[in-house]
């Protein structure tokens, strides 16, 4: 403050200013300014970059941090910290292209430290360069071999195998099994698995098969439980064709590995007829003896085929009726034909079965949750919750049956006995009850679950014309599914710890996987149904947009009122300090902003460009946009990928008949002719055989969002051969349109 | 099989979360478990449901991932995990090297088939073999009898000490505590089969003893 004041344009002094102020607590808010403006009077003095680098990187806009990193070094600092905090930016943003450099820089720096030299080849590695990552991992390998302590022992292991992986992926598999026996040799590599595994690889790959057969047995010895190893071993012996030798097999493996699985499951996949029956028999019946609750689920893959599952039945069906005097057993096989009806779908054989068995033993917890699960299919939720809280009531200490009765009572729309029943396991300290634990806990389950049960009690209450309710429960959708976007974004911003820890611990290996991991974090099928969620709130706050404005939403609180909103923020409030509990704000943002900046920003996030949902969800976000050509895109490879989507159906109608009346002649005469190409003589007739013809949720969901009477008769055939659980999906959301 | 066991790997690590947080009142953030798989990448491991192919089937298989966080592939649902790990604390007083596990949990209706017990020897030898543990330690509920049983009488931990208040909700825990010595870690050698010598030829053997016998 000093210097400023003598002279308030002194850039370094002003910057330093920003910083400090990001760290205090009372003026955060100008810091950025301060920043700005120092940058503004000298962007070439490196301390000044410096500064505004570990600032943008504080606030985590790593991108700028990096640029202003590199501005100091190349405004010529000497500080070669830098680099490290550079390399790290450049990880974090994948610029993988300067990232070697910065690396290479620390490295020169301070070539005494492996990790450095480690950090030098996954750069290279990241980059794509194979030789010079070989090249580096080599060099120190020499220089070090010598001079190593039992410290470093683990260290070496995971470098040694990192480069032989490195070796590898060139598809040179000679070259790489000749790497792997070098470095088996020196005694050095302590990872039993990868040793194995690779070696196996390898000779697979080379056509070594008799050799590969051998070692898949080593790890069997190691890990009887890894279905993966028996097949391995098949392919490895040559044996997938015939049943007979296949069964020969399994069956000597079985007398190796009693106690496993595997042997006998997989026999079963491939007999048929009588020899089905008889090992079908021997292992269900021996599970239901010992009473393995999964039983059911153990043989469930099995019922891809019809005679299996008819086989399954009658071996069950006929050894319940011969287990009367076995009290457990009786109970487990009634729980397992309760589970096999339920699977066919004949609910209430499935039930009648389920009573058999709670009425026989009244206190077994895995019983009440397929009862519940019973009554969720019928539709009937608030009745399976209420069974599924019977079976809590039987062992509170378990968080298992906890965790399903909140969820239970999640899907009948009832939030707060959810938040209720959750909050006996969770941390709440001060707060009313565990929902802000479940947000720091990062509990995506619990936030998806909830989310979409707000957009189901919204539209409920659009139903009933109540529009305060309405706003309130769309507000809240919103918010949690903002929460949960959140969550993610954190768990991309956790590996920023790693580009540094991971070389410095030396597992190269593993971090090379956790960057894959990021990479596609955001492709993921749990965070499509978000992004799902998310863009069904968007288009819902456009659709009723009279809702936000509405004078019942607006209109003064009567006293009783306030006191019910103070109750319900308890159980809304997810994050402390939040004041915009209910999300009206962030509702009235999404209608303010025409760049639809809340999905466009998760658009970008989507690199999976060849999958079905990004098609639907890019089309969606760019329908809106008014970008219609990107829209024609998006149908043309959903056409490539899944050419009878029904999503395909509902892109062709839109573009068809609801373009923007604003846009271009031009632009419309693009979209007209692009669509001929593919669907010059598809009426209507046409779509619906075509695209709308699967009597699937995902068919009925597409139907109701087009809204049309051409379309309602075919809608209410496939909610005829719904489920009724997901009939009544489809009448819930019908309740907006 | 409808259950497979394997090394954990960091796609595992969000279903493994979200199993601890469906079945233990510990929960921790992501960070913990990356730290975890990225400073020991191979203590960890997974108990997973698998949807295999039939030779005959009239129904196709799923071909997508469920939407749901216990899933980490098609048809493969986490169903039970271990987290292990080296003690790493500096200012430990005990420095030889020795292993903790973090949590292990199995899945209420996947109980009974002994995946808890395969979960912990597998962990108990990666420790061992690849970090060179000595010994590894744990933390029980000193209400879980379930799980003292599988460590006191299956695995043969002894109990150590009592530790008061451990748990935040002031529950008491016993520390136990088993030494490891590799060549008694063996997972297969459980499970008293036969030994597999690696020496005969597995098909040949088969063909000895008559494939057309089994019928």
């Amino acid at each position: 403050d000093g210097v400023l004041k003598k002279s308030p344009g002194h850039a370094p002094s002003l910057a330093l200013k920003g910083l400090a102020l990001y760290y205090s607590d009372t003026d955060k808010a100008s810091a950025e300014s301060y920043i700005t403006r120092a940058l503004e009077k000298d962007q070439s003095d490196n301390v000044v970059d410096h500064i505004a680098g570990i600032y943008y990187k504080a606030v985590k806009n790593y991108k700028q941090a990096a640029k202003w990193y590199q501005a100091a070094m190349d405004n010529g600092s000497t500080n070669k910290n830098i680099l490290r905090d550079l390399s790290t930016m450049q990880s974090q943003i994948r610029d993988y292209k300067n990232l070697p450099k910065s690396r290479l820089g620390y490295l020169e720096d301070q070539p005494g430290y492996r990790a450095n030299w480690t950090a030098s080849a996954v750069a290279h590695h990241l980059n794509g360069d194979l030789v010079n990552a070989e090249k580096v991992l080599g060099r120190i390998e020499d220089l070090i071999s010598d001079k190593l302590q039992e410290s470093d022992y683990f260290e070496h292991s995971e470098c040694l195998l990192y480069r032989n992986e490195v070796i590898s992926q060139a598809g040179n598999y000679e070259a790489a099994l000749k790497d792997l026996d070098r470095i088996e040799e020196t005694g050095m590599v302590l990872d039993g698995f990868a040793l194995l595994e690779r070696r196996a690889h390898y000779l697979m790959k080379l056509g070594r098969k008799k050799e590969a057969s051998l070692v898949y047995r080593r790890l069997l010895k190691r890990n009887p439980d890894n279905a993966q190893y028996y097949y391995q071993l098949e392919q490895a012996l040559g044996v997938t064709g015939s049943s007979r030798v296949r069964l020969a097999l399994y069956e000597k493996l079985a007398t190796f590995y009693p106690k496993s699985d595997p042997p006998k499951f997989i026999p079963l996949t491939f007999l048929s007829g009588d020899e089905f029956k008889q090992k079908a028999e021997e292992y269900i019946v021996g599970q239901l003896k010992r009473g393995v609750p999964s039983t059911f689920v153990n043989v469930k893959p099995l019922y891809k085929s019809k005679s299996n599952a008819a086989t399954i039945y009658s071996i069950v069906s006929n050894f319940f009726n011969n287990t009367k005097d076995e009290p457990l057993t009786y109970c487990w096989t009634a729980y397992f034909l309760a589970q096999h009806h339920y699977h066919v779908g004949e609910y209430s054989a499935a039930l009648e079965k389920i009573d058999v068995a709670i009425g026989h033993t009244p206190t077994l917890v895995e019983l009440y949750i397929m009862k519940a699960r019973i009554f969720k299919r019928l539709n009937e939720l608030d009745q399976a919750a209420s069974v599924m809280n019977e079976g809590l009531k039987l062992d509170l200490q378990d968080r298992f049956i906890n965790t399903k009765t909140t969820k239970y009572y999640l899907r009948a729309d009832n939030v707060h006995k959810a938040i209720d029943t959750i909050s006996a396991f969770t941390k709440n300290d001060e707060s009313p009850n565990g929902l802000k634990d479940l947000h720091i806990m990062q509990s995506i389950w619990f936030l998806v679950e909830s989310a979409e049960s707000y957009l189901r009690k919204y539209r409920k209450a659009l139903g009933d014309k109540n529009d305060k309710e309405a706003v309130t429960n769309l507000g809240l959708a919103l918010k949690r599914y903002l929460s949960i976007t959140k969550v993610f974004d954190e768990f991309y911003d956790d590996q920023l710890d790693f580009h540094h820890y991971s070389m410095r611990k030396g597992t190269p290996g593993a971090y090379m996987k956790m960057i894959d991991w990021a990479d596609n974090l955001f492709d993921q099928p749990i965070y499509n149904r978000v992004l799902d969620g998310l863009s069904e709130v968007v288009s819902e706050t456009f659709r009723h947009s009279e809702l936000l404005s509405s004078e019942h939403v607006h209109r003064k609180l009567k006293k009783e009122e306030i006191k019910k909103r103070e109750e319900l923020v308890q159980y809304s409030q997810g994050t402390a300090n939040d004041d915009d509990v209910f999300g009206e704000k962030a509702l009235s943002k999404i209608l303010a902003d025409d760049k639809l900046q809340i999905l466009v920003n998760q658009q970008v996030l989507l690199h999976a460009s060849d999958s079905v949902f990004t098609q639907i969800f890019n089309f969606k976000v760019n329908f809106r946009l008014k970008k219609y050509v990107l829209c024609l895109q998006s149908v043309n490879k959903l056409l490539a990928i899944d050419s009878q989507n029904p999503h395909i159906g509902y892109m062709v109608d839109q573009l068809r008949s609801n373009l923007d009346e604003s846009i271009p002649e031009s632009i419309k005469k693009i979209v007209g002719v692009g669509l001929m190409k593919h669907f010059a003589n598809v009426d209507t007739a046409k779509l619906l055989e075509t695209y709308f013809s699967r009597a699937d949720l995902e068919t009925a969901y597409v139907l109701v969002r087009l809204h049309k009477s051409e379309y309602r008769e075919r809608l209410a055939e496939i909610v005829e051969r719904l489920d009724p659980y997901s009939a009544g999906l489809v009448k819930i959301m019908q309740l907006s349109y | 099989m409808a259950i497979t066991i394997r090394q954990a790997t960091i796609e595992d690590l969000e279903g493994m979360q979200n199993a601890n947080l469906t079945n233990l009142p510990e929960n921790y953030t992501m960070k913990y478990y990356l730290y975890h798989l990225l400073s020991w990448p191979q203590a960890s491991f997974v108990a997973t449901t698998t949807d295999p192919e039939l030779s005959h089937q009239d129904k196709p298989s799923i071909h997508y991932v469920k939407q749901d966080m216990q899933y980490t592939g098609r048809g493969e649902k986490i169903v039970g995990y271990v987290l292990g790990k080296m003690d790493d604390d500096p200012d430990a007083e005990d420095k030889t090297p020795h292993g903790h596990v973090t949590s292990l949990s199995v899945m209420r209706t996947y109980r009974r088939m002994g995946l808890a017990d395969k979960l912990m020897r597998q962990c108990l030898y990666s420790l061992c073999e690849t970090y060179q543990a000595k010994y590894v330690s744990l933390h029980v509920r000193k209400s879980n009898r379930a799980a003292l049983h599988l460590y006191r009488d299956t695995l043969k931990f002894e109990v150590l000490s009592i530790e008061k208040s451990y748990y935040q909700d002031k529950e008491d825990a016993y520390y136990m505590k088993k030494d490891l010595v590799l060549s008694e870690l063996v997972p297969s050698s459980f499970q008293g089969g036969i030994e597999d010598n690696l020496e005969d030829d597995l098909l040949e053997s088969i063909l000895e003893e008559g494939v057309d016998k089994l019928n």
